[in-house]
C-alpha cells in the first residue's frame, strides 16, 4: 500500500518535471536563438539549420549595427527617453504621492476620486490624439515623456508606501523648521529607496518598450526610437520582396533578418541587466497593485 | 480626523470656515503637490473624456480642442455607419473569439503552472523555473513579434526549416500570412509573453494555505492530486475570481493577457486580414491612417461601453456564484 503511494508519487513527480522543463526551454530557447542568429553569417542563417550554435561565427551583423547611423540614432534616443522619462516620472508622482499621503489634508476624498475615476476610464486613443496635437506635442522629443509622466498605478503605490513611513520623523524635522520641499528631499526620498527602485524599473521597462508613440506621435525620423526600427526591420524581412535579399552590400552576407535578431539582442540586453533588480522588486509591486487595484 | 472635528464644531459657522481656511494655508505646500497631479490628470486624462462628445459631433481635426465642443452634432450618425460597415461582422466576431480563446487558454495557463511548481519540492529548481517563465513579461510585444517571424516565417523560420528537413511537410506552413493559423498565433504568444507573469499573483495565494491542512490531508491518506484538489484549488478560489472579473473586464482589450491590440496590430497583416482585424485596430486605423476622428472615436466608445458593462456583470455574477467579487 505505501509502496504504491511511493510509486505513484514518483509518477506525478517526474510528470511535473518533465513539463516544467519543457515549458522552461519553450520560454528560454526563443531568446537563445535570437542570440547566435545574431552571430551567425546573416545569408548562411536563411539557408537553415542552425539551431544550437553559429554556423558560421561572424561579427559582421553588429559591425554593420553600430555603423549605420540610423540605427545609433535610435539607440540614443531610446536611451534618453528611458533615462528622462523615467526621472520625470519618479519626480512627479512621487512629489503628488507625497502630498496626498497625509492622511489630514483637506479635499484629499476629492482628489482620490480624481485618480481613481482616471485609472478605470479613459476617453481613449483618438481623443487623446487630438489632445496631443492641440498641446504642439506631436512630432517632438517631449510627447515620449510628458504624456506618460504620471500613472495612476503607481500613484497609489507610492501613496501606500510613504503612509507607512513614521510620523516621528517628519515631525521632527517640522520642529527644525524644514519645510516640506526640505523634507519631501531629505527625508521622504532617502527612505523611500524600495518603491522608487520598483516605479523606476517599471517606468524605465515601459519607456524602453514603447513602440506605438514613436509609429505615430512622431513623423520626424530623427526621433525613431529603437523599438520603433526594430519594428521596422522585422516587417522588412518578413516581407517576401525583401528576405533573401542582401541589406547592405558592402556588407558581406548581412540580411534584413540578421540585422533583425541583432536590434532584438541590443533590446533585450538591458531589460536582462536589470532583471535581478526588477525580481528583487517586482514580486512585492504586483502584490501590493492587485491589493490596491 | 475624528479627534479634530470636536474643537472645530465648537466654533459658528464662520468660525469653522476660517479653522478650514487655517488648515489649508497650514497644508498648501502640499495642495501645490497635489495640485500638479491634478492638472496632469486634468489635461491627460480628462480632456480626452471630454474629447469622447467628438463621436457624436462632425469633428475635424484642424479644430483643435476647441471643435470638439463648437463642431456640430451629428447625433448617432458615425454609430450607425458603424453598424452598417461592412466589415462590422467580421470586426465584431474578431474581437470576440480573440477575447473568448484568451480566457479558455491563457487565463488557466498560470493556474496550472502555479500548482505545478507548488508542487516542486527543489527549491532551486522551482526559483529558476519561475525567473525564466516571467521574463518574457518585460520584453515589448515587437520583440515577441520578432521572435514569432525568426521562427515560424516561412522564409526564415526556424519552425519550417525544421519541418521541411524532416520531411513533415514540402512547403513551409505560412503561420504568419494565412487567416487560419492568427488566432493560434496570438493566443500562443500571448501565453508565452503573460503566463508566468500572472503566476505570482496565484503562487502568492497558495502560500498562504495553512501547511496544517496539507499535513491533516496526507494522515487521512489523501494523495497529491486529492490534495490539489480539495486543498490547494479551494485556496486559490478568491484569487481566481478576482482575477477573472478583471479578466473578462478588460477581455476586449486582450484581457490579463496581454493587449489584443498590440497583437493584432503587429501580428497583422493585409493576407491575415481577415482573422486579425479587430475593432481597435480598426478604430486606429480609420482614426489616425484615414483622419476619421469622429467616426474612429465612435467605435472605440463602442468598445469601452462593452468593456464597462462586462465588468459590473462578471462582478455581480461573481459575487452571486462564489460570494468573492472584484467590488
Amino acid at each position: 500500500m505505501l509502496k504504491s503511494q511511493r510509486q505513484k508519487d514518483l509518477v506525478f513527480d517526474s510528470v511535473i518535471y518533465v513539463v516544467l522543463f519543457i515549458i522552461m526551454l519553450t520560454m528560454l530557447y526563443p531568446f537563445y536563438y535570437v542570440l547566435i542568429a545574431s552571430f551567425n553569417k546573416g545569408s548562411d542563417s536563411l539557408l537553415g539549420g542552425v539551431y544550437l550554435w553559429p554556423r558560421n561565427f561572424t561579427l559582421e551583423n553588429y559591425r554593420v549595427f553600430m555603423d549605420d547611423p540610423k540605427w545609433v540614432k535610435a539607440f540614443l534616443i531610446s536611451v534618453l527617453r528611458t533615462v528622462s522619462g523615467t526621472l520625470l516620472g519618479l519626480l512627479l508622482t512621487s512629489i503628488v504621492a507625497y502630498g496626498l499621503s497625509h492622511r489630514d489634508l483637506l479635499f484629499s476624498k476629492v482628489y482620490f476620486t480624481v485618480i481613481v475615476f482616471a485609472m478605470y476610464f479613459s476617453g481613449g486613443l483618438i481623443p487623446y490624439y487630438v489632445v496631443l496635437r492641440s498641446l504642439g506635442l506631436l512630432n517632438s522629443f517631449a510627447v515620449y515623456i510628458i504624456p506618460s509622466m504620471l500613472s495612476t498605478f503607481f500613484l497609489l503605490i507610492a501613496i501606500s508606501f510613504f503612509r507607512e513611513i513614521p510620523a516621528e520623523l517628519k515631525e521632527s524635522a517640522h520642529i527644525d523648521g524644514a519645510g516640506e520641499l526640505t523634507i519631501f528631499f531629505r527625508i521622504i526620498l532617502p527612505v523611500s529607496t524600495p518603491v522608487l527602485a520598483t516605479m523606476a524599473l517599471f517606468m524605465g521597462v515601459g519607456q524602453w518598450n514603447s513602440w506605438l508613440d514613436s509609429a505615430y506621435f512622431v513623423q520626424s525620423e530623427e526621433l525613431r526610437t529603437l523599438a520603433f526600427r526594430m519594428m521596422e526591420v522585422i516587417n522588412k524581412s518578413n516581407s517576401p520582396m525583401d528576405s533573401l535579399a542582401v541589406a547592405n552590400s558592402a556588407s558581406a552576407g548581412v540580411t534584413s533578418f540578421s540585422l533583425q535578431v541583432t536590434s532584438m539582442v541590443v533590446s533585450i540586453v538591458p531589460i536582462i541587466c536589470v532583471y535581478p533588480f526588477l525580481q528583487k522588486y517586482f514580486v512585492h509591486g504586483i502584490m501590493l497593485g492587485s491589493v490596491k487595484g | 480626523m475624528e479627534l479634530e472635528t470636536q474643537p472645530r464644531s465648537l466654533g459658528t459657522g464662520g468660525g469653522r470656515r476660517s479653522i478650514l481656511w487655517k488648515r489649508f494655508k497650514k497644508q498648501k505646500v502640499l495642495h501645490l503637490f497635489v495640485g500638479l497631479g491634478m492638472i496632469y490628470l486634468l489635461i491627460f486624462a480628462y480632456t480626452p473624456m471630454f474629447g469622447i462628445l467628438m463621436a457624436f459631433k462632425d469633428y475635424s481635426i484642424s479644430s483643435g480642442i476647441k471643435g470638439i465642443f463648437t463642431s456640430d452634432w451629428v447625433g448617432l450618425r458615425y454609430f450607425d455607419e458603424f453598424v452598417h460597415d461592412y466589415q462590422f461582422g467580421k470586426l465584431v466576431r474578431n474581437t470576440l473569439v480573440l477575447s473568448l480563446l484568451k480566457v479558455i487558454f491563457a487565463f488557466p495557463a498560470p493556474i496550472l503552472l502555479a500548482i505545478m511548481l507548488n508542487e516542486v519540492k527543489h527549491m532551486a529548481f522551482k526559483r529558476f523555473v519561475q525567473t525564466i517563465s516571467y521574463l518574457p513579461h518585460f520584453i515589448s510585444w515587437v520583440v515577441v513579434v520578432g521572435v514569432s517571424y525568426a521562427f515560424l516565417s516561412a522564409d526564415v523560420g526556424v519552425v519550417n526549416k525544421a519541418l521541411m528537413a524532416m520531411g513533415f511537410t514540402d512547403e513551409p506552413l505560412a503561420f504568419l500570412t494565412s487567416p487560419n493559423y492568427f488566432w493560434g498565433l496570438a493566443v500562443g504568444s500571448a501565453v508565452w509573453k503573460e503566463m508566468g507573469w500572472w503566476t505570482i499573483i496565484f503562487l502568492a495565494a497558495i502560500s498562504g494555505i495553512s501547511p496544517s491542512q496539507y499535513e491533516a490531508a496526507e494522515i487521512d491518506g489523501a494523495g497529491r492530486l486529492a490534495r490539489i484538489r480539495y486543498i490547494t484549488l479551494p485556496g486559490m478560489k478568491g484569487t481566481i475570481v478576482v482575477v477573472l472579473v478583471l479578466t473578462i473586464g478588460s477581455i476586449l482589450g486582450g484581457g490579463l493577457v496581454g493587449s489584443n491590440f498590440e497583437q493584432a496590430y503587429l501580428l497583422g497583416n493585409s493576407i491575415n486580414n481577415p482573422t486579425s482585424e479587430i475593432v481597435q485596430t480598426y478604430a486606429f486605423r480609420v482614426g489616425l491612417s484615414d483622419g476619421r476622428f469622429s467616426y474612429a472615436a465612435a467605435i472605440d466608445l463602442i468598445q469601452s461601453v462593452i468593456s464597462v458593462a462586462l465588468i459590473f456583470s462578471s462582478n455581480y455574477i461573481a459575487k452571486r456564484v462564489s460570494g468573492s467579487s472584484l467590488f
